[in-house]
């Protein structure tokens, strides 16, 4: 299997799934489900403390309330007593009493100081106290209430809410965990599926490369699943079946046409020529035979023309590793003698190693018409330039017919210095038998340059004309 | 030599026969696959002409059975089809030279000539020396001579004059120089072949009283002594 211009680096492997839908799709999923799940896990942390806050809170209250009265019953000693007595309850956990006096020196109570925070009396206040926990002390939240007692003396009853800030703390990393988890799941999920998709859809596109080269038989791969990729394949291949039997139609009735044509041709040329032999050399009637065998050699050159044209149009040609410089190099070598005859300098510069997939006898063909016409149209004393550079270098030549996606294979560019193509014609010639004006005197079947077209066409090529002030460029990107 | 052609077309295939038996050869002819196959197997024949499509046998299936039961005949297709690959699986098929319809019976004499050639000197290619009158060419030192003078030639006139040595005698035609030097088979538009042999005409024969490469008319070429 060959797909050399889709060979990656493993780094471009990696940024290709980021770029797969799939991926994309569990990344937008993972952010979503992290949103909901931060945003619920919040909701709970908030009723939660708001139920638990409340509850405690009234439970302050009440004390507080208590509290107020026994001072207007109590004597202070009996006060400080019953405060001392409340603090030391070990039934009540959490509970916390402060009684200082105006200096705010502690005189009874089991918090050790009086918090610096600054609040009216009767508010809310969020300290913290250290607490004793087995042989240390630990810094712990409170949250109480203070109000004024007789005499300058203030009180303070509390709740240690260290407990319950802890459980938010460990919510809150839970929460925070949850997200992550969700976006790492998301993204690692994501990373599988498009690995997937990556690796079916590579499968894919090798096989459509193959059977874009011309092999009808490719199919591509089905596993024993139903999901819609699968599906998919399985109506492709359908489709492809379908494709080759049509085209394999197409090429049988391009062989019975050659059959057909070649016969009749082929027993007129027998004819003629076993008739050649029984008149005199130099006869009118040997004149008519040789005039016949001529005109046959013209419609056999027009008739190969034309089928391997539509030849190659089927696509059904067969492939092979074609060595393009090797091609190139010898081509070159084979017309230089003929162009030197005739005073044209043919210069070529061949680089190595440039490979195609394709047909050499059409690739060849194809070069030899290109060869042919060059040599044909430049005058005497010209020049022909061919070249062949093995990876194209920046965008390619503007032109009619450099639309489409960017090839980067070897070029092929025959220069001459002949007349060239008014850019307006250059469209029409690579049609069927067109012949500019003022060609007419210059032998040829008409059909080189379509023939040129179709093979560029059948190997994934692009042909491009172009002037060459002066002169005629014709460039095949690979 | 004798020669089989098995072809169905019969206003070609009489011509042909005549035109055989016109040069020495001895011909038998056969109209359909079936026939071809059993007058294959069982004639002393030389080289064989086939035509590709046949009726009750086809050509193709009438070469690859003769190549099963070991026939080492040489087989000379003929084919009216689309060629460019179809050429490929003829010669594949076990045929030995391909040629297209309509073809000029000069080409065929000659390829038909190469063929029996090539069957009787049997390891001509394996040769390391060529010699032909006083000129002489070493395949392994690359080095040709012409009565012990020292010729210089390109890669490519070596390489044709090689081609033009092994089949001295016989008539080569300019696609049979394109396919068997430069492996193309095409009909280039201009004169392309017979510049490449003026070239070399000038390095071997030019210094020399004697020809060896002389031009045949209507055909091809041919290295050989004039008597």
């Amino acid at each position: 299997m060959d797909a050399p211009r889709r060979i990656a680096s493993p780094d471009q492997r990696f940024l290709g799934i980021l770029d797969t839908s799939p991926f994309r799709v569990a990344i937008v999923y993972s952010i979503v489900f992290a949103c909901g799940a931060a945003l619920l896990l919040g909701i709970v942390d908030f009723a939660v403390s708001r139920v638990v806050d409340r509850s405690s809170d009234d439970l302050i209250d009440a004390e507080v309330q208590g509290l107020r009265e026994q001072v207007l019953v109590l004597s202070r000693s009996d006060f400080i007593e019953l405060v001392e007595q409340r603090s030391q309850d070990q039934d009540v956990r959490g509970a916390v009493y402060l009684m200082v006096d105006p200096q705010l020196r502690p005189v009874a109570g089991n918090v050790p100081a009086w918090p610096k925070t600054e609040s009216d009396d009767g508010k809310w206040i969020q300290f913290k106290a250290a607490v004793p926990f087995g042989d240390e002390t630990r810094e712990h939240e409170m949250r109480a209430r203070r109000f004024k007692l007789p005499g300058g003396y203030n009180m303070l009853v509390g709740h240690d809410v260290q407990e319950r800030q802890d459980v938010k703390n460990l919510m809150m990393r839970g929460l925070i965990a949850a997200v992550v988890l969700t976006l790492l799941l998301g993204l690692g999920g994501g990373f599988w599926m498009g690995r997937r998709i990556l690796a079916q859809a590579g499968a894919i596109s090798a096989v459509a490369t193959q059977i874009m080269r011309g092999d009808l038989s490719q199919r591509l791969p089905v596993r024993d699943a139903d999901d819609e990729i699968n599906t998919l394949a399985r109506e492709i291949n359908t489709m492809l079946d379908r494709i080759e039997q049509l085209t394999l139609g197409m090429r049988t009735v391009l062989d019975s046409a050659a059959h057909d044509l070649r016969t009749p041709l082929n027993r007129l040329q027998a004819t003629a020529e076993g008739a050649m032999g029984q008149v005199i050399p130099g006869s009118p009637e040997r004149r008519v035979l040789e005039r016949v065998t001529t005109e046959v050699d013209h419609m056999r050159a027009t008739l190969d023309a034309l089928l391997r044209i539509a030849l190659a149009e089927t696509g059904t040609v067969a492939r092979e590793a074609v060595d393009l410089s090797e091609l190139v190099a010898s081509m070159v070598e084979l017309y230089a003698p003929v162009s030197e005859e005739r005073g044209i300098r043919l210069e070529s510069a061949v680089a190595s190693g440039a490979q195609v997939q394709g047909s050499r006898q059409l690739l060849a063909q194809a070069l030899a018409n290109l060869l042919d016409n060059a040599i044909k149209f430049t005058p005497d004393g010209g020049h022909i330039r061919v070249l062949l550079k093995s990876q194209s270098a920046g965008p390619p030549s503007a032109g009619p017919r450099s639309a489409g996606p960017p090839l980067a294979g070897p070029e092929v560019i025959v220069e001459d210095d002949g007349p060239g193509i008014p850019a307006d014609k250059r469209e029409a010639v690579l049609g069927r038998r067109v012949r500019l004006d003022g060609t007419r005197n210059v032998p040829g079947s008409g059909l080189g340059l379509s023939l040129v077209a179709a093979v560029t066409k059948l190997h994934g090529a692009r042909l491009t004309l172009d002037d060459a002030a002066p002169g005629l460029r014709v460039s095949l990107q690979f | 030599m004798h020669i089989l052609i098995v072809e169905d077309d019969e206003v070609a295939r009489d011509y042909l026969a005549k035109a055989l038996r016109e040069v020495g050869h001895t011909v038998d002819v056969a109209g359909d696959g079936l026939k071809g196959l059993h007058m294959a197997s069982s004639i002393a024949i030389d080289v064989a002409i086939v035509d590709r499509m046949l009726p009750k046998l086809d050509g193709l299936a009438l070469v690859q059975s003769l190549r099963a039961t070991g026939r080492k005949l040489p087989v000379l297709i003929l084919s009216a089809l689309g060629e460019v690959d179809d050429r490929i699986t003829g010669l594949r098929a076990g045929g030995d030279d391909y040629l297209t319809k309509p073809y000029h019976v000069s080409e065929l004499l000659a390829r038909v000539d190469a063929l029996a050639r090539r069957g009787e000197s049997g390891n001509a290619e394996s040769h390391t020396k060529l010699k032909l009158a006083d000129l002489e060419l070493d395949r392994i030192t690359r080095r040709v001579t012409r009565n012990g003078k020292k010729i210089e030639l390109t890669a490519r006139e070596f390489q044709l004059l090689e081609f033009m040595m092994r089949h001295s005698g016989q008539v080569v035609t300019r696609t049979m120089l394109l396919e068997g030097v430069w492996d193309y088979h095409f009909d280039p538009q201009t004169n392309v072949i017979d510049v490449h042999i003026s070239r070399l005409r000038q390095a071997i024969d030019k210094d020399f009283d004697k020809p060896l490469l002389h031009t045949v008319r209507g055909a091809g070429y041919s290295l050989r002594e004039d008597e």
